[in-house]
This record gives structure tokens, C-alpha cells and sequence, in this order.
């Protein structure tokens, strides 16, 4: 349905002159269709935040919007009750009357700059409200593209700097009026903040979006020098708020036992969202740093890596690679076989042979195990006083980075305010506890989605979980059935072979889970690139960086090949492997495997997989949820 | 609280704008009158317990908009709905000539087929009636409708008018009782049977 609906919106999104969508589109709405508008809202507020817990957020999201819509109070009550769960049958009915609209029957992606514009109305960005506006554009059948470009113009027209020389005079002319009256309409709500109270409250990151504004306010004498780094810092010290942001932020000292703790730059970007990738392990020669891993991340435009213990990381790297390279060749297919037919069965006896080894990965996998932790909860700090500024946080990890999540996501939980700061998360063959009661807490931090990846094969996880025998269930390497919308439970075992594949396989399970990469930017570029030539300069200039670096990667992998060849998974027979229990699907999905990894082992062939549609057919297979995943937040399923 | 709370039902008031739907609410939920109040946009939205043979059920009553220009949102509430209250105005024979269209989009919308319908004709406490009570009833009596004539300035019949409505929905077993709450034997011809003798006309005046 969105795939029919898509093509006039691509067309439209090349803007004719004479459209003016600068006005409150929402305002601009007769009575009905406002009503409709807040009925959606409500509707949907009821859906994705339906626990008695957050009654009271639902009523203040009503209170404002009707306040925004310039609504009677009148239909507060009603609009109450569609927040409160009643009366959801009427959604079809709000969607088809909105979308009646004379505002937006001819251009529907009109509501979604009005949504983003209330979102941030208060100079905050709420992740609950980033959630519920994905979900009402998805009801109104808008693509997920338009509420990134809306996002995106909304930081454009703050920064007014980024003009375009391109262009004829004429056409930067009146692009800079309908800038400056858009701009305005988008500032209404930030200036009645007052620029301090402004950059008080989003601070951090947030920061050169909201100096741009400011500069509005504060005169245009200042505006060149807040759009540098220092004039971030006078900003921050004239309205005493810290404004440097993540990778400005240092350890002044110590704290508790963390050496290491710091935000690298993923990508150059500015965004009303931001994300944060951690890595789970350091490795020697191509995966050498934090940020490798995550070289086809692109889920938003401004990313951070979190480089954390880097010693203890790469000392467990070493471990690993020793623990893979020869070392228990034999001994390992052989607990393959045991995992892959028998998940984690307790009662998993492992060779004698690897225990005597074990020493290698239980000490340094040890120290990372209980650094991690101690990560999360710093990582949670961080967070909660909000360094990165007033706006949703994605965090996605691997391995030891997924138990850094784990943890942040468990001291957030603990705190009161910690509602509408992370929007998503994604937990790659995470070390620790998969039981639903665990996992429970979270749903309260996490606006969006929380995404399990496991692999059901993945042997280092269940080896260095075999003496634990409390720790039945781990998360990486089954699904957590927790019955939440939230949850999804991703099946990798089709991506993912071992533990180390989670590195080295990055950019397929980010595929596969439904984070947006480089590559799935590029085929929605159209229309993120018509819309602003910044999407379109930065993804170039992001490219242009990954380009020189191509090649030499290509050989490493290379090398890889040829060190892996001697002992790789494939030579496992598929038919040995699955006698009868699960079997099908297993099967195949091993298969599948081998011929992925044959492809991969193919020098320059980036994508094992050929098409994302079959990917996500794949999943749906094996994982009831798997096709949720997909759904909202990759591109792949439209 | 909740426990001895036999069922929510969902009732719905329509009718054309002016007819004082509204205010029948009010006066139902709050015990007030208001001649001065505003047309209502889109719906308005009240919950009710009421107690009927000592059964208790909570209503949870959409007011929908009369005006024409709402009409469009007025098919996004009927779904679901158990009890519909369609009102006119006693003074006003054009709100009653209308019934026969409100009685269509009923048709049209509505999800369940053995939805209770209650006729209401507001405003008696007013000189220049138009439509006279055995109109009304005649009206009703054909359409398989209760029928009650009140006045939500002087009280007269309101409560009346949701206690049957609520009385005769709690009759009609297969009507409110949801899967969830399946009260052993579902007699199948029961709800027949209840379908052709829709005659509890309550008198009033």
C-alpha cells in the first residue's frame, strides 16, 4: 500500500514555487479536520502508550496539540477517551477526512512538517513524540522519508548559514522568504521559550540548532560566530549550559573503574535525532577501532561511536581471534554441532579439549563483562543529564556493547525522569540475562523499539555461559519473550554463524534488524536529496570518505578469507546437522548461511544477500516478529 | 469498585444539530442545564455509572456534533456502539422529518444489527410544539425504537430515557457480553426473540 501510494510523493517532492506549505498546516485545517487530526493523535498515543503509567503524558501530548490546533477545550473530554483507548474504531474514518483536507489533499506530506514543528514547539524533542509521529504518519500513509525531510528542513531553515550558491538569484531570493517565514512559523514556539530558557533546556548537542535560533533572536551581529564550535562554547557560557555536547565530553576523572569512556564522531552530520553505536569488542588489523564495525551505519545523520576500554577490548579481541583462528578448530564444529541442534541446553557437556583453553577467553571476557556494566551505567548518566541535548537517542550495540546497553537501559529505569530519551534500541548477541523479567523495566525507557538480535548458534555465547548455570536464558542467544509492543526479536542465524560475525557481518544484520545503512540511504536519496542539497552534500561527503578506504578494506577482507578458509563453518554438513527436530527451517537457514558466506568470501561483493525482501520473507519464517521489525524502521519493507 | 461493574456499554447520541442533544447529556451526567451552550465539535465524551435492577453499568456516551459540517467524523463513532439515543426537537418539524436520513446512516454504519434504539423528542417544556407525542410514537413503534418525550431544562424523562435504553441493552444478553466475559449458555434464538417485541414505550406525560 505504501509502495502505490509512494510514487506522487516522490514526484511532489520536488516543490513548485508557488506552493507555500509555510503556514500551520494544522491550524490552517477547518474544525473536522482538526478534529481529526487530535483524534489520530489521541488514537495513537492510546496504542503506543497505553500503560496506566503514562496517562498523564497522554493527557499533557492532548492538552498541547489542542492547544496547538487552536481546538475549543470543549473536545477534551473526547479527545481523552480516544487517548485513553476508546473509540480506536473511528481511525480509517479520522485518516480519510484529514487527508480530505483542501491543505492536504493535494500534498498529505504537508502534515508532517505541522508535526515535527509541534513536536519541537517547547525546544525539546520528546523520543515518545518522535515514536507517535512515526506512527501517524504512518497512518496517514506518508512515508517514513518525509518525516526525516520535514525533521531535517526544520534544522535547515534554523540555520539560515547554509545557503545554497547554486542557485539563480531569484530562486535563493524566494527560497530565503519562504526560509525566513517558515522559519519563523518554526520559531514561534522556541522564541516564546526565550533563547535562555532555549538553550537551557535543550543544551548539549541540540546546540547549534538552537544557537541558530537564538541568533535570530539575540541579533544577526552573533550568528556567524555561534555557528563555530566557539561560539557553542559562548553560547553554553553566556546561558550556562553545557553545550559542547557528546564529544565534548570527557572524563574530568576517574569514575568508579572505567579507564576509558569517550564519543567518537560516527559521521558529520547534524540531526534532531542522533544515534549511538558501541562496539563489543576490539580486534587486531581491520577492526582495529571503535568506529570500523559500524563503517555502513547511517540511521541518522549525526552518529557517535562510544570508545570505552579500548585495553580490555582489544586484550579480549585477541582472546577471541586466538580462541577462532585454529586454536579449537576441531573441538569447536564439534560444539556447534552440539549448540545448533540443542540451542542451550544445560546439559551441554563441552569437550575436554576446549575447557583446557578456556583460560583464554574466561579471564579478559571477564574483566569486559563486568566493565561493560559499569559502562552502561555511566552511559545512562550521561544520557539522563542529557550531554547529547533534548532529543531521542538510538543506541545500538554488539556483544559487549549490547550489555553496555543492557545496563544503561536498567540504571535508567531506575530513575524517574527517564522517559522520552531513547527511541530505539538494538541488542546484537547480547551477554546477558534473556528473561522477560529483566527486560520488563525497559519498556518504561525505551519510547520505540527494543530489538533482540540472537543467534541460536552462536557457541562462544553459550562457552563462556557454561558456568553460569543461573543465566539459563541469554538474550543473544534466544528470543526474549516479553510481551510488549516494544520487543522484537530478531533471528540471526541466518546472518550470523559465531560471535564474531557480529563484527564482521555488521552491515547485513543492520540490514537485517531494519537500521538504516549507507546503502538504503542512497536508494531513498531521491527524495531526502531533491529535498535538501545538505542530505545529499553530506551523504557525498560520507561517501567520498568511505571511498579511499574501499579498496585497502578489500584486501584485508582478502587476508581474512584465507585465514578463516582452513576452518570456516561451512565444510559442516547442513544434512548432518539437522536431523528432524527443528529441522526444516534450520536447515535451509544453514544453507543459506553457507551460500552467504560464500558470497561473502568473494572479494568486492559487498551484499551477501541479494535482495532485502528476501531477507525479511527469510525472517518472518523463523521469527513471528521478525517482520515488525522490519516494518517501521527500515526502508526494505516499503 | 470496578468488580461490581456488569459491563461498559457504549451509547451514542445523534440527531440533527440543535435538537439539544447535548444538553440531555448534561443534564443525564451532571444534573445541569446551560441554555447558552456551545455547538459541540466533533464529539463530545462522558462516562456514567448507572444502576439498573441492580445491575450496574457504566456508559460511556458519545455525543456526537449535529452540525452539517461534522457529519462527515459521525461514522467513525457508530462502530461498536450497544445503544443509540436519536433525538428531535418537539418544536421543530424539520428535526423530526430528518429521523428517516439519521436512521439510514444508522443502517449504514452501524456494526451490529440488533443495536437498541431510543427515540427521544426534546424540549416538551416549550409552547410552540410542532410534533405531536403520538407522532413520535407512531414513529418509533415502526421502526422498532423505545420512545420517551423529555425536556433537559425541567428533567422531565431523561433519566428515564437512558435507564430503559440501558434496561433493555442488558436484556439483549448477546448484545454486551463479550467473549471474555461469556456467561455460560449462549441461547442462540434468544436474542430473536427479543428483536420483534421492541415495544417497551415507556409513558410518560
Amino acid at each position: 500500500m505504501a509502495a502505490e501510494s509512494q510514487k506522487p510523493w516522490r514526484k511532489g517532492t520536488r516543490r513548485p514555487e508557488s506552493e507555500e506549505p509555510l503556514q500551520c498546516v494544522g491550524q490552517q485545517l477547518a474544525e473536522p479536520g482538526k478534529f481529526a487530526y487530535a483524534a489520530l493523535w489521541g488514537i495513537s498515543l492510546a496504542s503506543l502508550f497505553p500503560g496506566p503509567e503514562d496517562s498523564s503524558y497522554r493527557t499533557e501530548v492532548i492538552e498541547r496539540l489542542v492547544k496547538w490546533l487552536e481546538l475549543s477545550e470543549a473536545v477534551l473530554p473526547a479527545m481523552l477517551a480516544f487517548a485513553g483507548g476508546l473509540g480506536g474504531e473511528g481511525t480509517d474514518t479520522f485518516v480519510q477526512i484529514l487527508l480530505k483536507e483542501p491543505a492536504l489533499s493535494e500534498n498529505p506530506k504537508n502534515i508532517t512538517q505541522d508535526l515535527v514543528a509541534f513536536s519541537l514547539k517547547d525546544g525539546s524533542y520528546d523520543a515518545r513524540l518522535r515514536v507517535l509521529l512515526a506512527h501517524v504518519t504512518w497512518l496517514l500513509r506518508i512515508p517514513p522519508v518525509e518525516l526525516e525531510a520535514a525533521e531535517e528542513r526544520l534544522l535547515e531553515c534554523l540555520n539560515e548559514e547554509e545557503e545554497e550558491e547554486s542557485e539563480t538569484a531569484e530562486a535563493s531570493r524566494k527560497k530565503k522568504e519562504r526560509r525566513r517565514r517558515l522559519k519563523r512559523y518554526l520559531l514561534i514556539g522556541l522564541a516564546t521559550v526565550g533563547g535562555g530558557t532555549v538553550i537551557g533546556l535543550t543544551g548539549g548537542l541540540a546546540a547549534p540548532l538552537v544557537a541558530a535560533g537564538a541568533a535570530a533572536i539575540i541579533g544577526s551581529a552573533g550568528a556567524a560566530a555561534l555557528g563555530s564550535v566557539a561560539g557553542i562554547a559562548v553560547m553554553a557560557s553566556l546561558f550556562g549550559a553545557a553545550g559542547a555536547g557528546l564529544t565534548g565530553y570527557k572524563m574530568k576523572k576517574r569514575v568508579g573503574a572505567i579507564e576509558e569512556f569517550e564519543f567518537l564522531p560516527l559521521t558529520e552530520g547534524k540531526q534532531l535525532h542522533i544515534t549511538v553505536a558501541i562496539t563489543g569488542w576490539l580486534s587486531t588489523g581491520k577492526f582495529g577501532s571503535f568506529t570500523a564495525p559500524w563503517s555502513s551505519l547511517l540511521h541518522s545523520k549525526e552518529q557517535y561511536c562510544l570508545a570505552w576500554e579500548s585495553k580490555y577490548l582489544m586484550e579480549l579481541g585477541n582472546a577471541l581471534d586466538s580462541l577462532w583462528n585454529g586454536l579449537v578448530n576441531m573441538v569447536a564444529q564439534e560444539a556447534l554441532k552440539y549448540t545448533v541442534l540443542a540451542g542451550i541446553v544445560t546439559a551441554l557437556t563441552w569437550p575436554a579439549s576446549l575447557l583446557t583453553v578456556a583460560s583464554v577467553i574466561d579471564n579478559p571476557w571477564g574483566v569486559c563483562l563486568h566493565r561493560s556494566a559499569e559502562v552502561g551505567k555511566h552511559l545512562a548518566q550521561i544520557l539522563l543529564s542529557r550531554q547529547q541535548g533534548r532529543r531521542p537517542v538510538t543506541l545500538i550495540g554488539f556483544s559487549l556493547g549490547a550489555r553496555v546497553i543492557y545496563f544503561c537501559l536498567r540504571e535508567m529505569a531506575k530513575e524517574k525522569d527517564c522517559k522520552g530519551i531513547i527511541e530505539d534500541v538494538v541488542l546484537l548477541g547480547a551477554p546477558v540475562e534473556g528473561d522477560a523479567k529483566s527486560w520488563k523495566p525497559f519498556t518504561k525507557v525505551v519510547a520505540g523499539k527494543i530489538i533482540n538480535g540472537y543467534c541460536r548458534g552462536d557457541w562462544l555465547l553459550s562457552f563462556v555461559y557454561r558456568t553460569s548455570s543461573v543465566q539459563l536464558s541469554v538474550a543473544g542467544l534466544q528470543p526474549v519473550t516479553l510481551d510488549d509492543r516494544r520487543m522484537v526479536n530478531v533471528d540471526l542465524s541466518s546472518v550470523v554463524s559465531g560471535h564474531l560475525d557480529y563484527m564482521k557481518q555488521m552491515d547485513t544484520i543492520l540490514k537485517a534488524v531494519g537500521v538504516k545503512t549507507k546503502q538504503c540511504r542512497l536508494e531513498e536519496g531521491g527524495t531526502l536529496a531533491v529535498l535538501s542539497n545538505k542530505t545529499a552534500e553530506s551523504q557525498a561527503v560520507a561517501l567520498h570518505d568511505d571511498a579511499p578506504a574501499e579498496p585497502s578494506m578489500r584486501q584485508e577482507e582478502d587476508e581474512d578469507t584465507v585465514h578463516i578458509a582452513p576452518w570456516s563453518w561451512e565444510p559442516v554438513p547442513s544434512q548432518e546437522l539437522c536431523p528432524g527436530d527443528s529441522a526444516q527451517g534450520l536447515g535451509s537457514e544453514l544453507r543459506e548461511n553457507s551460500q552467504a558466506q560464500e558470497q561473502q568470501n568473494r572479494p568486492g561483493q559487498e551484499e551477501p544477500f541479494t535482495t532485502d525482501a528476501s531477507d525479511s520473507s527469510h525472517h518472518s519464517q523463523t521469527t513471528d516478529h521478525a517482520t515488525c521489525a522490519i516494518d517501521p524502521l527500515s526502508p526494505s519493507s516499503r | 469498585m470496578d468488580e461490581d461493574i456488569l459491563t461498559t456499554l457504549k451509547i451514542l447520541i445523534i440527531g440533527e444539530s440543535g435538537v439539544g442533544k447535548s444538553s440531555l447529556l448534561l443534564r443525564f451526567t451532571d444534573d445541569t442545564f446551560d441554555p447558552e451552550l456551545a455547538a459541540t465539535i466533533g464529539v463530545d465524551f462522558k462516562v456514567k455509572t448507572i444502576s439498573v435492577d441492580g445491575n450496574k453499568a457504566k456508559l460511556a456516551i458519545w455525543d456526537t456534533a449535529g452540525q452539517e459540517r461534522f457529519r462527515t467524523l459521525t461514522p467513525s463513532y457508530y462502530r461498536g456502539a450497544q445503544g443509540v439515543i436519536l433525538v428531535y426537537d418537539v418544536t421543530r418539524r424539520d428535526t423530526f422529518a430528518k429521523l428517516d436520513n439519521w436512521l439510514t446512516e444508522l443502517e449504514t454504519y452501524c456494526t451490529r444489527n440488533d443495536i437498541v434504539k431510543m427515540l427521544v423528542g426534546n424540549k416538551i417544556d416549550k409552547e410552540n410544539r410542532e410534533v405531536d407525542r403520538n407522532e413520535g410514537l407512531k414513529f418509533a413503534r415502526k421502526h422498532s425504537m423505545l420512545f420517551i418525550e423529555a425536556s433537559a431544562k425541567t428533567c422531565d424523562g431523561v433519566q428515564c430515557a437512558f435507564e430503559e435504553l440501558v434496561e433493555k441493552i442488558i436484556q439483549t444478553p448477546g448484545l454486551w457480553e463479550s467473549e471474555s466475559q461469556n456467561r455460560g449458555v449462549k441461547l442462540s434464538n434468544h436474542e430473536e426473540g427479543y428483536r420483534g417485541g421492541c415495544g417497551g414505550y415507556c409513558s410518560m406525560l
